[in-house]
């Protein structure tokens, strides 16, 4: 059986005298998961823990099945670590910084290079490999940072905000990065960021944390899955025949209010089967839309309670 | 070299020892210290002493050049004084070396935050620190300790097994100074580039902690009307300790070995200390 991505177990973290992370308990096995919070939730404290920066005071982390407290050394080994902030040398080119990141993670220096030329390539930089990082333009530098993460090939990437700062474009071309790396399947992803879209676009778990605490734990395929069964309908004429008939269906209905519907299908009814009630009836179907229960929806539900 | 354009695969390679893995910081450390052509100028010129000492100790012992000149084989005696006098000046030089690489070897990665970078791989702050030390130890050693031995060793070989066997104690003097000096403008040179980003603000202060301790000493001494000023020369203590090892004890001089040791070790823990500690929050901080 293989161990999973991240497991905490009552994992409880101290900086200095305050408990910043109370007790998580948490298995992530997907191989792209989101961690979402407010700011002071304990996100970058998770990270930092994750990666040996903070000893826990009680409880367990592992990586891959290995103890961050106990084996510290080799959790590092198996992560890259794209961290949000700035994180560069200004007057040393790119390929040397990647290089060196390579070979710091413990590949011979021939082949750090070779992978510090692919990885460049690969996040788009290849041409501007050769310059120093401090004439990098901000969306440049991200790359550069996402290149040094994944250059020695860790099973684990930490990507702590990737998109800060990206305009429309960059973004898009990060995002597009992301969602290469999860289809190559070689890696597990763990992204950090403030902006749900970019959780949702990319990821199959969330994790939202508040204070300290883990308040939901979200299957996005799941709910995508979910969300796809439950429908909003705006009709015109008897919605009161028209309900109890798609109730004799076998699907939970509630009229809402006069000419609003909710309802959700069961497995084997589909929308064509309203739109054949919805004409038997002489009912005009205006309006007909899966309730889409957003990442956002759920972040804000997490945060209320 | 075939180049994987825009696409990714995993490393499955050989990895290198982690237990030599602080090595790759040094050799880049090393790399942009000497991309600087006057520091390169300034370090080749560290070695006039050695190379000179190393003529006047082949012409001691020339018995057919000194008569040309009307001198005696054996005109300078090369004993304790001789290489305390040695490990005096190159210490000296070690000090301005320190001030001029010592800045950039910690600020650089603080600046821009790389140190989350280095800290998030298989790499500890004790590596981080060792590998930068490296840059700066490797340098001093090359123009005190290593040409001091080379000093006794050539002389060994012209004076005989008599010297050599009667001056073995210079061996000790000359490794543990040396050793001593190193671990003090090491911790020195890391501690003010972590807490000074401006280079030239962090040279002056490496200067001035190295060697205004003597001014500073001395006013402590004649306000307080003791001697308890000469424990904040540094200079002083390596003086101190080094010609008590070397057998040279200077005229007047009440600092004992064992106490130089003592403060200077001190000196060296409150440094790494320093270090330490900026290190630990930058690193979490990111």
């Amino acid at each position: 059986m293989t161990a999973p991505v991240i497991e905490l177990e009552n994992l409880r973290v101290p900086i200095g005298k305050r408990e910043i992370l109370h007790g998580l308990n948490l298995e992530l096995t997907s191989s792209t998961v989101g961690l979402l919070g407010p700011n002071g939730a304990g996100k970058s404290t998770l990270i930092n823990t994750l990666l040996g920066f903070w000893r826990p005071s009680s409880g367990a982390a592992r990586v891959f099945g290995h103890d961050v407290r106990t084996e510290a050394r080799q959790v590092r080994a198996l992560i890259g670590y794209m961290p949000e902030n700035d994180s560069f040398i200004a007057n040393m080119p790119a390929i040397t910084y990647v290089r060196m990141a390579a070979e710091l993670s413990g590949l011979p220096p021939e082949a750090a290079l070779e992978r510090a030329h692919e990885a460049l390539f690969y996040v788009g930089l290849g041409e501007a490999r050769y310059r120093k990082l401090g004439a990098y333009s901000l969306g440049m530098r991200q790359m550069a940072k996402l290149a040094q993460a994944i250059v020695h090939g860790p099973k684990l990437v930490i990507l702590d905000e990737p998109t800060n700062g990206l305009d429309p474009q960059a973004r898009l071309r990060m995002i597009r990065l992301i969602l290469e790396m999860k289809a190559l399947g070689a890696m597990s992803i763990l992204i950090c960021s403030h902006l749900l879209r970019d959780i949702e676009e990319t990821c199959e778990e969330a994790v939202i944390l508040k204070a300290g605490e883990i308040v939901h734990h979200a299957d996005l395929e799941e709910e995508r899955a979910s969300n796809r069964r439950f429908v909003e309908i705006e009709t015109e004429g008897d919605d009161g025949s028209f309900a109890d008939a798609v109730e004799r269906l076998g699907c939970a209905c509630a009229v809402t209010a006069p000419g609003k519907i909710k309802t959700v299908l069961t497995e084997g009814i589909e929308i064509r089967d309203l739109y054949r009630l919805a004409a038997d009836r002489d009912v005009q179907l205006r309006r007909l839309n899966y309730r889409r229960d957003s990442l956002e929806d759920i972040f804000l539900k997490a945060m209320e309670k | 070299m075939a180049v994987y354009k825009r696409t990714y695969r995993a490393y499955t390679g050989p990895l290198t020892s982690p237990a030599w893995r602080f090595l790759v910081l040094q050799r880049y450390a090393l790399r942009a210290v000497f991309r600087s052509r006057f520091l390169l100028i300034g370090y080749i010129a560290c070695f006039w002493l050695p190379v000179f000492a190393v003529c006047a100790l082949y012409l001691n012992q020339n018995a057919g050049i000194l008569a040309q000149v009307n001198q005696k084989p054996g005109f300078m005696t090369v004993d304790g004084r001789f290489f305390l006098l040695f490990l005096q000046i190159q210490g000296g030089l070690a000090g301005l070396l320190t001030a001029f690489v010592g800045p950039s070897l910690i600020a650089p990665d603080l600046t821009n935050g790389a140190l989350s970078v280095y800290l998030s791989r298989p790499i500890s702050r004790t590596e981080y620190i060792l590998g930068k030390g490296m840059v700066v130890g490797g340098l001093i050693a090359s123009i005190t300790l290593i040409p001091a031995l080379l000093l006794f060793a050539i002389q060994s070989s012209l004076a005989g097994y008599t010297w050599f066997s009667s001056n073995l104690f210079l061996v000790n003097g000359i490794v543990w100074s040396s050793l001593l000096l190193m671990a003090y403008l090491i911790l020195l040179g890391l501690a003010m580039s972590a807490w000074v980003r401006w280079r030239i603000i962090a040279g002056a202060l490496i200067l001035a902690v190295f060697a205004a301790g003597k001014g500073f000493g001395a006013v402590v001494n004649a306000a307080m009307r003791t001697q308890t000023g000469d424990y904040l020369d540094v200079q002083h203590l390596l003086s101190a300790f080094a010609g008590s090892l070397l057998h040279h004890v200077a005229d007047g001089e009440h600092v004992s070995a064992s106490a130089a040791f003592v403060v200077l070790v001190v000196f060296c823990a409150m440094l790494l200390g320093l270090i330490n500690r900026k290190l630990r929050v930058c690193e979490a901080a990111g």
